[in-house]
């Protein structure tokens, strides 16, 4: 596993930084959530419920490969304890709103002071600097700021989700990994750690291709495009006769001339007809109102075979039904079975990327709260048992 | 407000020395090359002389002849151009991968096993080399060797699904290359492990990313809510109530939208203060998550019927003055006029080269406290390095590059 050895400590809530710790535990990091000890992480009671009171399917699944330690932060002692954690760890990952960790003594300095080569990822709505930066900030807020949402629904139509909840929570998740992994890097060869500051809104607006230089140049606003795009015809969603989808991307013209083939027109590829993309974009409504026509003359498996003989990029929309039932999905892997404590199996999104080397692995599902608070503060800190047991009583761990 | 002016920082690029081959097209592959060199790798974006990537002609026209995107996804790259299907060029290709520590490539399944370059012959030329593989549907599966775009990663991923009103017309997430740029994150992540892994044994290795997979893995419990009851999530409009109520996008009075999100009762209650009708979080009313959503219908209308009564400006300021979680549904022109895009200096203005162009780019995240990363230079003309490139990694001289040119293996 490339990450055995780093130790990271997790004390996020819900996804936005966590699940950067998790994707380092998918590939052998160490990670050691730290949590308050009353109710934990508010992720365990955030989505569909099981028959555990500690824990949602989302955080069973997101909290993969973690141990669960408690301390209560907001106490001085406990405060003492977590840095003697962060001694001994490599990494720290926290998202409280700027100035939150602070107020328990936990600045910065304080910390680099006990350990200079700790790296710490910081992940909020709005980052640590601006503004902004005390306002609280969700994934849904953080992603509306940052211009995606705007952009998912029909022209002149409300706006809608696009696609999951928290998708801003995971981009910025990745990215702030990519920063931890660049960070360690610089820290084994100088023995400086350092701050990765993640504004989740930052994130997002980041992956807008180039609205901000097409704004910039010619003040062009762009505005949602349905389940069509602006560049490309036709490019979209479509149904089929059983009241299914499929989406199609002809990006090129190559790949129109394909469809025209599956349609059995190839007639409507020609230079004097829709061959060029130019002409296609110019009578957008008619192209698409063609194809929609022909995909909804058919159930969606017939006319996936003709595009897929033809080799035209085309797929199912598919719900989740779908996707169990994906032969695909199934050859490769990408559900995974695991046990849950008291849950029997849960299945879960395996590990990704596949690395050819050292694949990562899921070791166990989101642990129950404060499962290796002793294991943590007696192997880790040396804590003798009369302590630990002190403690407890006094609700620090 | 208009965007910052570039000063680079002189603090140093914790990753230089590192040398990445980008001969992938378009976003997915490279954008994980464009990472790598935000933060010091010295990328080498490899072309086909023929016009080089695609990415080169996506999007919207820059004076010079290429795009804005490119401009700005191809930043910090040197471009060489190389026809790998030369003998000539496949050796130049080789002796590169042998001076390289990264290759990104995003070809169909076999393509370069088919031109003598797959992963056994680059990994006999360097043992240590770390390779990134992007396609569709992953190097392996049934579906394997189908050209996939991120417009049906989207779908295949179970994304495209879910957005849109319900019953209605699935729309597009956002953006039509968001699995491109998520499996970017990804394949840079894996290439940044990989690279640990090799530096620490000497070992390289390919990482295999799938865009339909990068996509999925992000759809949070969907998987194990239906294994477990069956549930398939359908389309959710604008409002997401299946675990909070408010959550979603409601319309303002100067028809502006904004985003609200009430997961907790405690958040539910600060949004009544701003209401000005504390009475609506009492337990006896909507105070507990649970008659929210046995109520959404209820719930949901008093809070549009609210956003619809003031603009967007006051009705902001009020959430903000009881800390609410709510925020703009920002377009482009709004996230100019902001004052946090500013503070955080998220736009980058360049001057582009040769046209003088006003090209305005996000800048480089994430932002790190000691090693920030930073933007040296927008997109490379097609086969703006090529000589250069040729010179200094394998040595080669004017005679052999003369040489080269004539056999059509370089422009």
């Amino acid at each position: 596993m490339p990450l055995a050895g780093v130790r990271v400590v997790d004390v996020g809530n819900f996804l936005a930084g966590p699940f950067a710790a998790t994707l380092l535990a998918e590939f052998g990091a160490e990670v050691i959530k730290v949590e308050h000890p009353i109710g934990g992480d508010p992720m365990r009671r955030f989505g569909t419920a099981t028959e555990r009171p500690d824990a949602t399917l989302a955080w069973l699944s997101e909290s993969r490969n973690k141990r669960s330690v408690t301390i209560d932060l907001l106490q001085p002692e406990g405060a003492e304890l977590f840095m003697r954690l962060l001694e001994k760890s490599d990494v720290l990952v926290e998202n409280f709103r700027p100035g939150t960790f602070e107020s328990w003594g936990l600045t910065w300095d304080a910390i680099r002071a006990r350990n200079p080569k700790l790296v710490m990822l910081r992940v909020t709505g709005y980052g640590q600097t601006g503004p902004y930066r005390r306002r609280s900030g969700f994934a849904h807020i953080a992603q509306a700021f940052g211009g995606l949402n705007y952009l998912a629904g029909f022209p002149g139509e409300t706006p809608v989700l696009p696609g999951t909840v928290p998708l801003g929570d995971y981009i910025a998740s990745l990215f702030g990994s990519i920063g931890v992994m660049v960070a360690l890097r610089h820290a084994e060869r100088t023995g400086r750690g350092q701050v990765i500051d993640v504004g989740i809104y930052e994130t997002v607006f980041r992956v807008l291709e180039e609205i901000a230089a097409a704004y910039g140049l010619h003040g062009t606003v762009r505005e949602r495009e349905g389940s069509g795009s602006f560049v490309a015809c036709p490019h979209g969603h479509f149904k089929t006769a059983n009241d299914k989808w499929i989406a199609i991307a002809c990006t090129t013209d190559k790949m129109f001339e394909r469809l025209a083939q599956a349609m059995g027109e190839p007639e409507l590829a020609s230079a004097s007809k829709w061959g060029d993309q130019r002409k296609r974009l110019a009578a957008r409504d008619e192209v698409n109102r063609t194809v929609t026509a022909w995909v909804g003359s058919m159930e969606r498996n017939e006319v996936l075979q003709k595009c897929l003989d033809a080799e035209v990029p085309v797929g199912k929309v598919n719900s989740i039904a779908d996707i169990f039932a994906d032969e695909h999905f199934a050859a490769r892997d990408d559900l995974a079975r695991m046990p849950a404590y008291g849950l029997g199996e849960v299945v879960v999104p395996n590990v990704i990327p596949k690395l050819s080397a050292t694949p990562g692995r899921i070791t166990n599902l989101g642990p129950t709260l404060g499962n290796a608070t002793a294991e943590v503060l007696q192997d880790l800190l040396g804590m003798q048992a009369e302590d630990l047991q002190r403690l407890r009583q006094q609700r620090i761990v | 407000m208009s965007p910052a002016p570039v000063s680079l920082p002189s603090t140093p690029l914790p990753l230089a020395g590192l040398r990445v081959i980008d001969m992938a097209t378009v976003i997915a592959a490279p954008f994980c090359a464009t990472l790598l060199g935000e933060f010091g790798a010295d990328v080498i974006k490899l072309e086909h002389p023929d016009g080089g990537d695609a990415l080169r002609r996506f999007g919207t026209p820059s004076v010079r002849g290429d795009t804005l995107t490119w401009l700005s996804e191809g930043r910090n790259k040197r471009s060489i151009t190389l026809e790998l299907r030369t003998p000539e060029g496949a050796e130049v290709f080789k002796k590169l991968v042998a001076e390289a520590d990264v290759v990104c490539e995003n070809f169909r399944t076999g393509t370069l096993e088919k031109w003598g370059l797959g992963w056994e012959v680059l990994r006999q030329i360097n043992p240590r080399l770390v390779m990134l593989r992007v396609t569709g549907y992953g190097q392996t599966g049934p579906y394997a060797d189908r050209p996939g775009f991120a417009r049906v990663a989207h779908a295949v991923g179970g994304i495209a699904y879910l957005a849109g009103m319900p019953k209605g017309t699935p729309v597009t997430p956002g953006s039509t290359t968001l699995g491109d740029y998520m499996t970017g994150l990804f394949g840079c992540l894996g290439v940044l492990m990989a690279l640990k892994h090799r530096d620490a044994t000497g070992e390289g290795q390919y990482v295999d990313a799938a865009l339909y997979e990068s996509v999925f893995r992000c759809t949070e419990e969907l998987a194990p809510a239906f294994a477990m009851y069956g549930l398939v999530r359908e389309r959710a409009g604008s409002s997401h109530n299946d675990f909070a109520v408010p959550h979603g996008h409601f319309a303002t009075k100067d028809s502006k939208w904004v985003a609200l999100s009430c997961a907790t009762d405690m958040l539910f209650g600060r949004l009544c203060q701003a209401m000005g009708r504390p009475e609506l979080a009492h337990t006896s009313t909507y105070g507990e998550q649970r008659t929210r959503l046995e109520h959404r219908h209820e719930v949901n209308e008093i809070v549009r019927d609210w956003c619809l009564s003031l603009n967007r400006e006051e009705l902001l300021a009020r959430c903000y003055a009881t800390d609410t979680p709510a925020g703009p549904l920002n377009n482009i022109a709004d996230i100019f006029g902001d004052r946090q895009f500013h503070a955080r200096r998220n736009l980058l203005v360049f001057d582009a080269p040769d046209s003088g162009e006003q090209v305005v780019v996000p800048a480089p995240v994430p932002r790190l406290s000691e090693t920030p990363g930073s933007i040296r230079s927008l997109g490379p003309k097609l086969g703006e390095h090529t000589d250069e490139i040729l010179r200094e990694i394998i040595g080669l001289d004017d005679d052999a590059i003369a040489n080269l040119r004539a056999k059509k293996a370089i422009a």
